[in-house]
């Protein structure tokens, strides 16, 4: 009984000990965000030092502002977009019974086979012929070709796990298709949506290159916006630090809020049955 | 006849009714011909035209040029550039030439010649003095057969600087003028006080160079004609093994993975003494609030090798993109931008220390400015950018590959201060690499 006691402890203490030290970049991200440049580089760091807020500051007064909220609007967009087209797809691709059913959903994931450098020139030609470059509408539909595809793939066998009698049974009392999709199988997937939804933004949210690429100035996001610290002559590594912060927020804020369904949602799909 | 005379004459009249209406017009350019030109230019971020863009106004007035300009970080800037500088795109019509691209977007032929332009009185006053850019700075904006493609504004020239020069002297010596000088004065001061005797950053593709030149050893065989790697020789391998053995005995911890800044914050903060390294990263040492090392910080030129003194200089200038629409107008701001007035503007109010410009860097101004904590550094300044002007041992720089064997270059100091390889096996191993990288992009080297 103690043995197992203590064994229990053991445990428990290992894992706060893994935590903290996976946590730890991030914490250490967190207390450079409260330094000035010369506490950052004092030596040896001190765990106790006068915390500022000039660094959140700064960023409030910059461009950075900008360039959060062109983050947010192109993310969300891009999310809800990919969803509103790749839901539907995936459900009639797994309804659809021939073998093309399963040859188109392949060729689906064609945008996910390359690497995204070696989409990177024909990207940028196309844009600047349509006149997309450094627009958060070039940006919405760049993240869209690659989450739809994210989409479709992980919704696809959350529906091939529902027994088609539910919606044979919907329009046996009188449902239209589209009916027995949104009032019985939609609310069904909830949590494979909310996980599909989680990595759809964080793909839009975390993009660097393509933000790099085809942006300028006016639709900059803010991972592009934070490495504009790094000035030739210095870099501002507190305003960096505060910046990674502000970036990681709202991604904890939402994966915060639809955690009840994250965990089920990553694995309800994977196994067919 | 009379028919024509009632033609002319009507034809005149209506001309004469026009007068009116032309004339306030004309009068309204007030002889600017660009007017409603709005040109696109871009820099990486940069102190110079940081400061510049609050006169933009004034060239707006002077000529009717619009000037939309955006800075970017320095990699971040690079990257969107040669991606558009490769594409030939019209988006840009002045930018920077990076001086480590200098090589690569000339050799492409990816910017104006700027020699027409400099050649027409129309274009350019005999009084804008191009000569009187510093020929060290110029000599990599231009190509193998000496056409100028961009004008300088951001020079830097390596200087031995040492934070905490208090150290060497009461150690009883002075500032090395020697590569034995150096480990001398290193052994007398490592550890003192707390502070490491040396500092570099991870480029040692930078760094590294003049140690080499000053043991007899070079790049490659004759650049820019003959790019045969030759950093593999004898003295490059010892030079290598002597270099790595300077960072490993006498640098701080985890320098090997230290940026530009990160480097200079060691020296600020007065974990490191010594560093070989352009000015522009001396002088925040002294004049930056947070800098605890401003009252002993000391600069000298940097040492001398067996061989000679070859501290690295580079430059970074104005250009026209090949692709540019607008290129007269692009040329109307270089003009304005590195003007002698508008340079010793700047410096005469901000106190801009890169300057390229010959007269401005001789002006008493710009002396009363870079004399740090009672030196004139002013004029080690200009002795190490005329230095690289007149030998040419910066040459190196410009190959269009260059970025890339500097990789290797830097891998394999890497590995030999880590002791994963021996000096020996790891040059020639990075040599044998940038072989394959100039054969891969066309260039021909000597066999054997």
């Amino acid at each position: 009984m103690l043995t197992r006691r203590r064994d229990r402890w053991l445990i428990h203490g290992l894992a706060i000990v893994l935590a903290i030290l996976a946590l730890s970049p991030f914490l250490w991200l967190l207390i450079m965000s409260f330094k000035t440049n010369a506490e950052i580089f004092h030596w040896p760091p001190r765990l106790f030092f006068p915390a500022t807020l000039d660094n959140y500051a700064a960023l409030w007064t910059s461009e950075f502002r900008t360039s959060f909220a062109n983050s947010l609007v192109v993310s969300v967009s891009s999310t809800v977009v990919s969803l509103v087209i790749g839901v539907p797809a995936a459900y009639a691709l797994s309804r659809w019974t021939t073998r093309s059913g399963n040859t188109i959903t392949l060729w689906i994931l064609a945008s996910r086979m390359a690497p995204p450098i070696a989409f990177t020139i024909p990207y940028f030609l196309a844009y600047r012929y349509l006149e997309l470059l450094d627009t958060l509408t070039g940006l919405v539909l760049i993240y869209l070709t690659f989450n739809l595809s994210l989409v479709i793939w992980m919704m696809r066998p959350f529906y091939d796990q529902l027994p088609r009698s539910l919606e044979e049974a919907a329009w046996i009392d009188g449902a239209t298709m589209w009916q027995g999709f949104y009032k019985i199988i939609l609310p069904l997937s909830g949590p494979g949506l909310a996980a599909t939804a989680i990595l759809c933004f964080l793909f839009a949210w975390n993009d660097f290159f393509f933000a790099l690429i085809l942006t300028r100035t006016d639709a900059m996001t803010a991972p592009v916006a934070v490495v504009n610290f790094m000035n030739y002559e210095g870099w501002e590594w507190g305003r960096i630090a505060a910046g990674g912060t502000m970036i990681m927020l709202p991604v904890l804020i939402f994966s915060f809020v639809v955690r009840r369904y994250l965990v089920s949602g990553l694995t309800a799909g994977a196994i067919k049955g | 006849m009379s028919g024509f005379r009632r033609r002319t004459i009507l034809k005149g009249t209506l001309g004469a009714s026009f007068v009116p209406l032309a004339a306030p017009y004309v009068s309204a350019q007030g002889g600017k011909p660009y007017t409603g030109t709005t040109i696109n230019a871009s820099c990486f971020q940069t102190t110079y035209y940081e400061y510049l863009k609050a006169y933009f106004p004034e060239f707006q007035d002077k000529t009717g040029i619009k000037v939309n300009f955006t800075m970017q970080a320095f990699p971040v800037y690079n990257q969107r550039t040669d991606l558009e500088l490769s594409t030939k795109g019209s988006a840009i019509d002045a930018c920077n030439i990076t001086f480590i691209y200098s090589g690569r977007w000339i050799g492409a032929g990816w910017f104006t010649p700027l020699d027409t332009f400099l050649k027409d009185p129309k274009h350019t006053p005999g009084d804008w003095d191009p000569d009187d850019f510093v020929s060290g700075a110029q000599s990599q904006m231009k190509n193998a057969k000496g056409e100028t493609f961009a004008f300088t504004h951001e020079a830097g020239a390596m200087l031995n600087i040492a934070s905490r020069a208090d150290l060497i002297e009461k150690a009883g010596l002075k500032m090395p003028e020697t590569f034995d000088d150096l480990i001398k004065v290193c052994d007398a001061i490592d550890g003192k006080d707390g502070v490491k005797a040396f500092v570099a950053d991870k480029l040692h593709h930078w760094n590294w160079i003049p140690y080499l030149m000053g043991n007899g050893g070079n790049v490659f065989k004759d650049p820019p004609t003959n790019l045969t790697p030759t950093f593999a020789s004898p003295e490059g391998i010892a030079s290598a093994d002597w270099y790595a053995n300077l960072l490993m005995k006498y640098g701080p911890d985890g320098q090997l993975s230290y940026s530009d800044d990160q480097a200079m914050r060691a020296q600020m903060s007065g974990r490191a003494n010594m560093r070989t390294q352009a000015l522009t990263w001396g002088v925040p040492l002294v004049k930056d609030p947070e800098s605890k090392v401003s009252k002993t910080t000391r600069f000298a030129l940097m040492p001398a090798g067996p061989k000679g003194n070859f501290p690295g200089s580079n430059s970074h200038g104005l250009g026209i993109p090949a692709g540019s629409k607008k290129k007269e107008a692009a040329w109307e701001f270089i003009k304005w931008a590195l003007s002698k007035e508008m340079i010793s503007r700047i410096v005469e109010k901000h106190g801009y220390p890169a300057v390229c410009r010959t007269s401005v860097i001789k002006s008493p101004k710009f002396k009363e400015v870079m004399t740090l904590n009672g030196q004139d550094v002013a004029a080690l300044y200009l002795e190490v950018l005329q230095l690289g002007g007149k030998t040419g041992y910066m040459k190196y720089r410009t190959v269009p590959v260059y970025p890339q064997i500097g990789d290797k270059i830097n891998r394999a100091i890497d590995k030999i201060t880590t002791k994963q390889q021996a000096a020996p096996e790891a040059m020639k191993q990075a040599q044998a690499e940038a072989i394959q990288d100039l054969q891969k992009a066309g260039f021909k080297v000597d066999q054997g």
